[in-house]
């Protein structure tokens, strides 16, 4: 418990060096915010410039504005966004939902596919249906993001359209809220596969080769040897240890599957964060782009947390590992 | 008297290799039998076919043969032809086997005490409360201390020597007529090992199991063991009682393994210890 809490202390510390990371960045970076907020209504008067200017505080020193800038998120005030004119958190907490419903569904199916996957294939290694599944595997591996979400739209939204085409409700719905989650989860089944799938085929390729190495241990052979049935020495004794560099590596991914999810959004018009982080990065809305980075970083963050966590129910060693520190 | 468990003519083969070639013995109960011989000469194989455990997870096949074990109702099973699921209904119950490494044959994630209830809770179809009682019985009968706060630790927490006392208790807790130890005390130091021999023929004389003990140490075949079995290159050099094969072995083989073993004052008058000419076994 009491690496846990200093864990979250340390993350505290890191989170606060993102936002001034990512705040400085953002200042860095070429382009004067005040013309983009007056390109519309101010057609680049000087006048209508300098009063943005002033009102956002924009000619303050840096480390005025990063002060302020940092007290205002440790009192959950991420700014208001230049383009739309509303507080950036009412902004993000209204896109989060679809993004964790949809990162969610996306780890949920390829940890839970490709463990099955991994642990079927370890005890076929030689079946021709374990040599297919690590074609696919490796298919599936290969190939970029937008472009599996594309094929899975002409094939299954325009082909057969059992599925649609983008979106995450059907606005001519009207029904109960069963039914609108029957609809929500209809619209998820092709961009959670289209973002899963990657990471399905790497944890089957990763369970495979940890439960070939496990079936070979001592301790499998002493399970064996007290009659106990395969299915239970495989599932039971070998499939807890086996499943731990699978959750390494889904904890360490969690990133990359957040910036996959951007691309996925994209493609699927699907209402969730990565699709605000795009907008804002062409609309040049800092505020909202800052506040996103930030919720990032810290669900990383949170996510690597709960990856030890996880670690110490899964794995005795490692409690004591901690506790003997 | 009748055998608990005699091997006819085994023969064990990886793909084209011969791991076992027509080896033959007999066990009875309450008797302690050694199978001696060098590293790969197939003792191991020789213990994990009659659990047939050679076919799970290894590409062991037994190819011919006969293990015919006397079952609780004093018929003689060929265990070479029981099905999976009757051999799962022997295994850990009438014959059980603890091995080599305790540090390794343990599931590093769950307790110990739950590995050992998980066997009785299978076979004497207790719950897990009385299993659990079961098992502080077991850990008390090899005399690990504090039983009871033992049980609820994990493997990692625990000397070698105390995994070792838990992998037989395990295998004693459903109160097998042979039990298999393959090489228990070899990763263990010395003062280990003698009490681990010692806890063996204690246990040996309460319970009137047969004991198949596989060693390449000719110390601890001394120690424990009523007859002896020498194996090399997958056949059986020699058989005999303990005496016999100490005292007067038949085979050059057999005295060159005796011969192997330093003795005290051996090298008196040398710097280094003298090469010994090898023995090849024809048979």
């Amino acid at each position: 418990m009491k690496q846990i809490a200093a864990r979250i202390a340390w993350s505290a510390g890191l989170i606060l060096a993102v936002i001034v990371m990512c705040f400085s960045l953002i200042h860095l970076a070429p382009g004067d915010v005040a013309i983009v907020i007056a390109g519309d209504s101010g057609a680049g008067d000087p006048e209508v410039i300098a009063e943005i200017r002033e009102d956002l505080g924009l000619d303050d020193p840096f480390l005025v504005q990063l002060g302020g800038y940092v007290g205002d998120v440790v009192q959950g005030d991420l700014g208001t966004s230049y383009r739309f004119n509303e507080p950036v958190t009412d902004l993000i907490v209204t896109r989060l939902w679809p993004t964790f419903l949809l990162v969610g569904t996306a780890v949920s199916f390829a940890i839970v596919i490709g463990v099955l996957v991994g642990v079927f294939t370890a005890r076929r290694p030689e079946s021709p249906i374990s040599h297919g599944v690590t074609v696919f595997s490796l298919t599936g591996y290969s190939m970029p993001v937008f472009w599996t979400g594309l094929l899975l739209i002409i094939m299954f939204a325009s082909n057969v359209q059992w599925f649609p085409v983008s979106g995450m409700r059907d606005v001519r719905l009207d029904g109960n809220w069963l039914e609108e989650w029957v609809d929500i989860a209809h619209h998820l089944v092709l961009p959670s596969i289209t973002l899963g799938v990657i990471y399905l085929a790497q944890y089957s390729r990763l369970s495979r080769a940890s439960m070939l190495e496990v079936l070979q241990s001592d301790y499998v052979r002493t399970a064996r040897a007290k009659g106990l049935t395969e299915r239970r020495v495989v599932y039971k004794h070998a499939l807890r240890n086996a499943v731990i560099p699978v959750v390494t590596v889904a904890g360490l991914q969690f990133g990359q599957m957040l910036s996959g999810a951007l691309l996925v959004e994209t493609v699927f018009n699907w209402p969730g964060l990565g699709r605000l982080a795009a907008d804002s990065v062409f609309q040049r809305d800092a505020p909202v782009l800052l506040g996103i980075l930030i919720l990032s970083s810290t669900l990383v963050v949170i996510i690597n947390i709960l990856t030890d966590v996880v670690y110490r129910l899964i794995d005795p060693r490692i409690r004591v590992g901690a506790a003997t520190k | 008297m009748e055998p608990v468990l005699s091997v006819r003519g085994l023969t064990v083969t990886f793909g084209s290799f011969t791991a076992v070639e027509d080896v033959s013995f007999d066990i009875h109960a309450g008797q302690t039998l050694a199978v001696v011989g060098e590293s790969g000469s197939g003792k191991s194989v020789t213990a994990l076919s009659i659990m047939r455990l050679v076919e799970l997870g290894t590409r062991g096949k037994i190819e011919r043969g006969e293990i015919l074990f006397r079952a609780p109702d004093g018929e003689m099973i060929d265990l070479v032809q029981q099905p999976e699921g009757e051999m799962r209904a022997i295994r850990g119950n009438q014959i059980s086997m603890i091995f080599q490494e305790p540090l390794t044959s343990l599931n590093p994630v769950y307790s110990v005490g739950d590995q050992v209830a998980e066997a009785v809770i299978l076979h004497q179809g207790l719950d897990k409360e009385a299993a659990n009682e079961r098992v502080l019985e077991m850990f008390r009968l090899v005399r690990i201390p504090e039983a009871e706060k033992r049980m609820v630790q994990f493997p990692h927490e625990m000397s070698g020597g105390m995994r070792q006392r838990v992998m037989i208790a395990m295998a004693l807790s459903c109160d097998p007529k042979v039990l298999i130890a393959d090489e228990p005390t070899t990763a263990l130091d010395v003062t280990i090992q003698a009490q681990i021999l010692g806890l063996m023929r204690d246990l040996r004389e309460q319970t009137g199991a047969a004991v198949l003990i596989i060693t390449h140490d000719m110390g601890v075949v001394a120690e424990v063991a009523d007859d002896v079995v020498v194996m090399n290159r997958a056949n059986v050099v020699e058989r005999g009682p303990v005496t016999q094969i100490f005292e007067a072995a038949t085979e050059p083989y057999t005295r060159a393994l005796l011969a192997s073993v330093p003795r005290l004052g051996s090298m008196a008058g040398r710097d280094e210890p003298a090469p010994f000419d090898l023995v090849e076994y024809q048979p």
